[in-house]
């Protein structure tokens, strides 16, 4: 038997396999190891973050991630924990997951922080250390690649004495040229930090802070909205092959954009999808085109399983893998589950108004913020429209002209020349019910 | 889809080949009971509109009281509310699409989708939610119309379609139909495949996709073929269902006996049931009852009827209603 060469380069690491990500989803691919380090730390659970109490009613302890980024480097540095010197030599500089590695929530692949290094830099270092042990990694990337060996030196140094100082620092620098020469054109800072903001609603001030060039950055939360009696969202749940499923799809409160508008997508509470309007989520499908007077639609599918190679994001997380068997089921329930929120906003804008439209239009401007756990802890349920009930009008107005003789017969009749002609007009209705009408 | 609710053009009532269907529907039903499908416990949700036929027919023929009609129009609200023939139908003004996802995941479902209209995309829609949420051991029956696109369909898709210029065939037909089930269609198909001939083929085609593509993904739920009849009372109408059925739910029905009969499809490749309505007489079906169920090739001696329409009149006299004037 013959065999031909089928061996792995790491010039394919370096030069292709970094092509299909941006700069800034790898910047999040490194704070998805620090969170993960922290989750992993405070033994928080997905679930907790999500469904639970909030972290001031929980009493979380929360980490801290801190990243700078300009022309001449990209730092991350956290206090979440640290890595186990055992995970820096077994497994942390491998591509991909060893089968009895502890994978965090975030860090599905084994790749992220890899591929971060390389995309960036030709130079970084690594210091992590926990409480009772630290490692130090340094590595030039060309001088590594000439290397055979698929190795890295790593030089262990002391742990950082306490939980709370543990942690791990990243520094990439000899940044590569067109990474450099993007952070210098400008707003490459303001992106990560948008991207941060809304990648990751259910993590930041609830299990870890971010700073971004000593910038805070506060979570942009998915908006749902209902009213008590009048705009029930729907909600689904499901397990399908190990990944709990949740979802739920409402009108949004508020002055709404199209931009905000449409599916959010969470895996293991991560947005990978935002304000998703295509045929990813039945929009421009079995949806019809999504149009402005649907801007108020709003869904989140969360996707949460130990195992994260289960839950339906690519490699990048910034998408979803369409095969996923997991995914091809919720699509449909997705789709299901929309039907009737898009017939409702269709109704505000009939082709021949009806009495109706008022109603709807108001119910659309009245939902109030309800927070995804409050509808997740609800029974399942379509999305459902209850128009107001429409009050019986007790009174009602008499109005009229009359002569200004038969008013003064009247004047005179009573003795009484300065009564108003309302006054004689409910004087003369109140005769009339009494004298006539009885009782009843 | 026409704009007028198809109960106020058609007598729903005295339609022979609809009736014999409906009747082959509650046969079917009542094969399943014995074999532990509890069909009086499942919810039916059809179109209604003010007749209630089938309604009518599956609570006094199965038992049937979770009834649940739906209806679009809501100018015939009170003529719906005034028709309702039992205390135990439910009736909702909302489309199929707003209702199908609050059906209970917890009850077996009867769907009838019957619609009255050609193919469109918010029936394939109807389907795929349909499929995502009926619970194993429901049944799904969805109906269209399979007549050519009339000018008022096509205009929908082709505003500046000009009938006084232009005759309507299957060069626009195969566009009407790409337009709404484009992803539904086989790839390759000519003009001459949405020939007025071809269109029950195409939209037969295409509700079976439909069934597929929205049950795949329920593995090892499958949709398992049940019915699919071809009739024509004015319009040649297509119906076409199965069962929504879990390992369970596929062993049992394959221990009914519904193989036994005529107008049952375990497979949409094959022929639909073709509902065919002799023209007979009363007097010539009094004679003709008496000799069934007749023997192939048999004819009667005293007229004359060729074996064909014997053999067609053998497989629904049981379900064919009678129609008679009564003054009311």
């Amino acid at each position: 038997m013959r065999y031909a060469s089928a061996e792995v380069r790491k010039q394919f690491f370096i030069e292709m396999f970094t092509r299909d990500i941006s700069l800034e989803d790898c910047v999040l691919d490194l704070i998805d190891n620090s969170i993960d380090s922290h989750l992993l730390k405070s033994k928080t659970s997905i679930s907790q973050l999500i469904f639970g109490p909030d972290a001031n009613e929980a009493k979380r302890d929360l980490g801290r991630i801190d990243v700078t980024c300009n022309h001449r480097q990209i730092r991350v540095v956290d206090k979440c924990g640290g890595i186990p010197r055992k995970r820096a030599t077994d497994e942390i500089f491998c591509f991909g997951h060893d089968e009895g590695d502890q994978a965090g929530k975030l860090g599905a692949y084994g790749v992220g922080m890899k591929r971060a290094l390389f995309k960036i830099g030709n130079k970084f270092d690594i210091v992590s250390r926990t409480a009772t042990e630290g490692f130090e990694v340094s590595l030039t990337l060309d001088e590594w690649a000439k290397e055979e060996q698929w190795r890295v030196p790593i030089k262990y140094v002391d742990g950082a004495g306490s939980e709370k100082q543990a942690g791990t620092s990243i520094t990439i620098s000899e940044l590569r040229e067109e990474v450099a020469l993007r952070i210098k054109g400008g707003g490459v800072p303001n992106r990560i930090l948008d991207d941060a903001a809304t990648t990751y609603p259910y993590f930041l001030n609830e299990c870890v802070t971010l700073r971004i060039n000593e910038t805070d950055v506060n979570p942009k939360a998915i908006s749902l909205g209902e009213s008590e009696g009048v705009v029930r969202a729907a909600k689904e749940e499901l397990t399908y092959d190990g990944v709990r499923v949740t979802l739920v799809a409402t009108v949004a409160p508020g002055q709404r954009t199209t931009e905000q508008a449409g599916w959010y997508i969470l895996c293991n509470g991560r947005a990978v999808i935002r304000a998703n309007k295509d045929e990813l989520t039945g929009w421009g499908d079995e949806l019809g085109s999504f149009q402005p007077k649907h801007r108020s639609f709003v869904g989140i599918a969360s996707f949460e399983s130990g195992e994260p190679l289960s839950l339906p994001w690519t490699t990048t997380k910034r998408n979803i893998n369409r095969e996923s068997a997991v995914f091809l089921h919720t699509r449909n329930l997705m789709v299901t589950m929309s039907k009737p929120i898009v017939t409702f906003l269709n109704s505000q804008y009939p082709g021949d108004p009806t009495p109706e439209v008022d109603s709807i239009r108001t119910a659309v401007g009245g939902v109030q913020e309800v927070k995804f756990r409050d509808i997740a802890s609800k029974p399942t349920a379509a999305f459902s429209y209850t128009p107001p009930k429409k009050e019986v009008r007790k009174n009602d107005w008499v109005r009229f002209q009359a002569p200004i003789t038969s008013l003064d017969k009247v004047r005179r009749r009573l003795r009484r020349p300065s009564l108003s002609p309302s006054e004689i007009g409910r004087y003369t209705l109140d005769h009339f019910v009494k004298t006539e009408c009885g009782t009843d | 889809m026409s704009t007028t609710s198809s109960s106020l053009r058609v007598q729903y009532d005295l339609r022979p080949a609809k009736q014999v269907e409906r009747r082959m529907i509650v046969d079917a039903l009542q094969r399943l009971q014995p074999a532990g499908f509890s069909i009086t416990d499942y919810q039916y949700t059809g179109f209604g509109a003010v007749y209630f036929v089938d309604f009518i027919l599956f609570h006094k023929l199965l038992g049937m009281s979770k009834l649940l009609s739906l209806e679009q129009m809501t100018g015939l609200t009170t003529r719906i509310e005034f028709n309702k023939p039992f205390k135990c139908v439910d009736t909702r003004m909302v489309s199929a699409s707003s209702a199908i996802p609050s059906l209970s995941r917890d009850v077996r479902h009867i769907l009838w989708l019957d619609y009255d209209g050609i193919i469109h995309k918010d029936f394939l829609s109807d389907i795929q939610s349909a499929g995502t949420v009926l619970s194993p051991g429901s049944i799904l029956l969805v109906t269209v119309d399979v007549e050519p696109p009339e000018e008022q369909d096509y205009k929908k898709i082709d505003p500046d379609f000009d009938g006084s210029k232009e005759v309507l065939g299957p060069k626009h037909w195969k566009r009407y139909f790409e337009y709404h089930a484009s992803s539904y269609l086989r790839l390759g198909l000519a003009e001459s495949d949405f020939g007025k001939a071809e269109l029950h083929s195409r939209t037969a085609e295409i509700l079976k996709a439909a069934f597929t593509r929205s049950i795949v993904p329920r593995t090892p739920v499958e949709f398992l073929p049940m019915f699919n009849f071809i009739y024509r009372d004015s319009h040649w109408m297509l119906s076409m269902g199965g069962m929504i059925a879990g390992p369970t739910e596929k062993r049992k029905l394959l221990s009914t006996t519904l193989r036994e009969t005529q107008y049952y499809r375990d497979n949409f490749d094959t022929p639909p049931f073709e509902i065919a309505i002799p023209r007979l007489t009363r007097k010539e079906r009094i004679y003709l009852d008496r000799e069934m169920p007749c023997a192939d090739g048999w004819t009667p001696k005293d007229f004359d009827i060729d074996a064909d329409e014997m053999r067609k009149y053998r497989d629904i006299y049981r379900f064919l209603p009678a129609f008679a004037e009564i003054l009311v």
